[in-house]
């Protein structure tokens, strides 16, 4: 399952391990721009509940970079989610 | 019964003699060698002097005299200022045993080298663990050690490829060790059994160059990750769950806390560990053996990377290891490998940046609790004692004649509800039982029909169905018993125990107790 390219005016998002089984999706389009700070109440509204069980222990990337939102003071609260960006989020998995 | 602990006890036993024939034979294969060395150190002319080699035939009996002492002289002069040294770097066998590796420029002569004085600590011998240590053993590692406090199950065999089905019960290190032993003899390996914990964790790495978790709770991968970066050691993490895995190469280069050149460690990637109930075990979750075995083998892939780097000078090239990365597998999507770039080491780091508050007296005094950090979950008791139901009194329900009323059992006087997952379901369910996945009824919310101001929404079908037959009592029962309590309640908040009137409970303990106490053949899995 490729994910799909985002249509105009849009970033893709792909949800890993527990991400995805919270949301039951691999992958979706939202709108953007969309301000990093903003990203976790934006899936928070779609999925209730994901942000602490879910996203406040993930690792998020913007195409295929790190970001750091750990915190008031992160230094990548301000970033721009552009239009065809690709965000990531990845929670720690930690079986084996 | 008592068969079974005959060919338990007898496979423990063979397998026990196994272990000590191939120790036994080790031993002996090194003091053959051992002595053949000697043998030729000590007398070093007799090769030379061999009379089959024409040469010598010369120096004997066909040249000057004073021409020969001449040769002689110069021969013994170079001899006396080395200390008898062996002809070439590796054993014979060595070269033919890495033959394969030996001859890449990525190896070569120096690496195996580095990798034969190297040692590294695999910290768990699972499905990580024994394909990790299976190619580094393989690959000529001087010494590997290994830790687990588990013994082997039958559940294990289909992923952790160095044991097997005679090995059952044996301990995970020891099944390990006689499988490595097999594979290489010339390896040291070190076993360590129990857990690592935060008091032993220091003394039990510090004697390696590398480590490799290849552990399951995020308690040791925190733990990990602290002793490494506070005693300089590169580690090389992965794991895996279902169809997903990761990797990543940490503190590399393994700089003291506080320099920022240094790799990052576990907790610059995952300051926050997960919420304890959102993490999954292989048991409850599932793993398919190819995936966690792709990541084990990654991680002996990169162990081998860094071992045999060659050490940079000042003079050659700058210290510029590969820049940090964080590889996701991910076995159903497309691509499965995505690489993502990781930061340098995180400004407010608690293990590894100047502010680091994980010390090594912090460690190894036991006043880190990485048990408390990560959380833990209390089985759930979330029901009182009239809402249950105990497996006995079940069977009693659905196979004996009522007591009081006289009527025959009957499957039909309840309803029987199962919220293990779909295909668990699939795999073994009882009979006349009703599948309502967990996960469904999760995301079933109790209020929306009340919500104000909100279009009423129409109730799950799993709901509706439910609400009929306002007469029968439910019971509801999952795997271990913890998730049928929880459903319990939410069956209650949506009204379908119609004010207390109609009974709803769950089964104590699950089909695990189902199994143990009434029927000895329905499926464990």
């Amino acid at each position: 399952m490729a994910p799909v390219k985002a249509p105009a005016g849009h970033f893709s998002i792909l949800y890993f391990a527990a991400a995805s089984t919270y949301t039951t999706k691999t992958n979706e389009h939202l709108p953007a721009p969309l301000e990093a700070r903003d990203l976790f109440s934006k899936l928070e509204d779609r999925y209730p509940g994901i942000k602490d069980k879910v996203l406040s222990s993930c690792a998020i990337t913007v195409n295929l970079a790190y970001i750091d939102l750990d915190g008031d003071d992160a230094p990548d609260l301000g970033l721009v989610i552009k239009e065809g960006d690709e965000v990531a989020i990845i929670p720690p998995v930690s079986s084996g | 019964m008592a068969y079974e602990t005959v060919i338990r006890t007898l496979r423990q036993k063979i397998t026990s003699c196994e272990s000590q024939l191939q120790d036994l034979r080790r031993h002996l294969a090194e003091a053959e060698y051992q002595n053949q060395r000697q043998r030729a150190l000590s007398h070093p002319e007799r090769n030379v002097h061999s009379s089959a080699d024409p040469l010598a035939h010369d120096f004997t009996h066909g040249m000057h005299d004073d021409f020969t002492s001449e040769i002689f002289a110069a021969l013994s002069h170079s001899e006396e200022a080395a200390p008898p040294k062996r002809r070439w770097p590796l054993e014979t066998t060595e070269y033919k045993r890495y033959g394969r590796q030996l001859i890449m420029p990525e190896i070569g002569l120096q690496g195996q080298l580095r990798l034969k004085k190297a040692s590294v600590l695999i910290v768990g011998v699972g499905g990580l663990g024994c394909p990790a240590a299976a190619y580094l053993v393989g690959a000529g590692v001087g010494t590997v050690g290994l830790v687990d406090g588990d013994t082997v199950e039958e559940s294990n065999l289909h992923r952790q490829i160095l044991h097997s089905t005679a090995k059952v019960n044996m301990t995970k290190v020891d099944s390990a060790i006689v499988s490595l032993h097999s594979l290489n003899p010339h390896v040291n390996l070190v076993p360590h059994y129990g857990r690592l914990t935060p008091e032993t964790a220091i003394s039990t790495l510090q004697h390696y160059d590398l480590v490799l978790d290849c552990t399951d709770t995020p308690a040791s991968r925190y733990l990990i990750s602290d002793t490494c970066v506070l005693l300089g050691k590169p580690l090389v993490s992965a794991s895996a769950l279902r169809t997903d895995g990761q990797l990543m190469v940490l503190n590399n280069p393994p700089l003291p806390p506080g320099n920022a050149a240094g790799g990052p460690c576990y907790r610059c990637v995952f300051p926050k560990p997960p919420p304890p109930e959102s993490v999954v075990s292989c048991g409850d979750g599932g793993i398919l053996g190819p995936v966690v075995g792709t990541m084990g083998v990654l991680q002996a892939l990169e162990a081998l990377k860094v071992l045999t780097k060659e050490p940079s000078t000042s003079v050659t090239r700058s210290a510029s290891p590969d820049p940090p990365s964080l590889l996701i597998f991910s076995a159903y999507s497309s691509p499965m490998f995505r690489t993502i770039r990781l930061r340098t080491r995180k400004p407010k780091c608690a293990a590894c940046s100047a502010h680091a508050t994980v010390t090594a007296e912090a460690l190894n005094s036991g006043s880190l609790d990485y048990v408390q950090f990560c959380g833990t979950i209390n089985p759930v008791d979330a029901l009182g004692p009239n809402e249950r139901i105990s497996v006995d009194n079940y069977a009693k329900i659905r196979l004996d004649v009522n007591p009081f009323t006289g009527l025959e059992p009957s499957k039909d006087s309840h309803i029987l509800v199962d919220v293990r997952e779909k295909v668990q379901f699939d795999l073994c369910s009882l009979e006349g039982s009703v599948n309502v996945p967990f996960s469904t009824v999760s995301s079933t919310s109790s209020k929306v029909k009340n919500g104000p101001g909100t279009e009423p929404i129409t109730e799950a079908g799993w709901v509706a169905e439910l609400r009929q037959h306002v007469d029968k009592p439910i019971f509801v029962v999952c795997r271990m018993g913890n998730d049928s309590q929880v459903t319990v309640k939410k069956l209650k908040e949506l009204g379908l125990d119609n004010g207390g009137q109609r009974w709803i409970g769950d089964i104590r303990g699950g089909l695990r107790a189902w199994r143990n106490n009434v029927d000895k053949d329905f499926p464990e899995y």
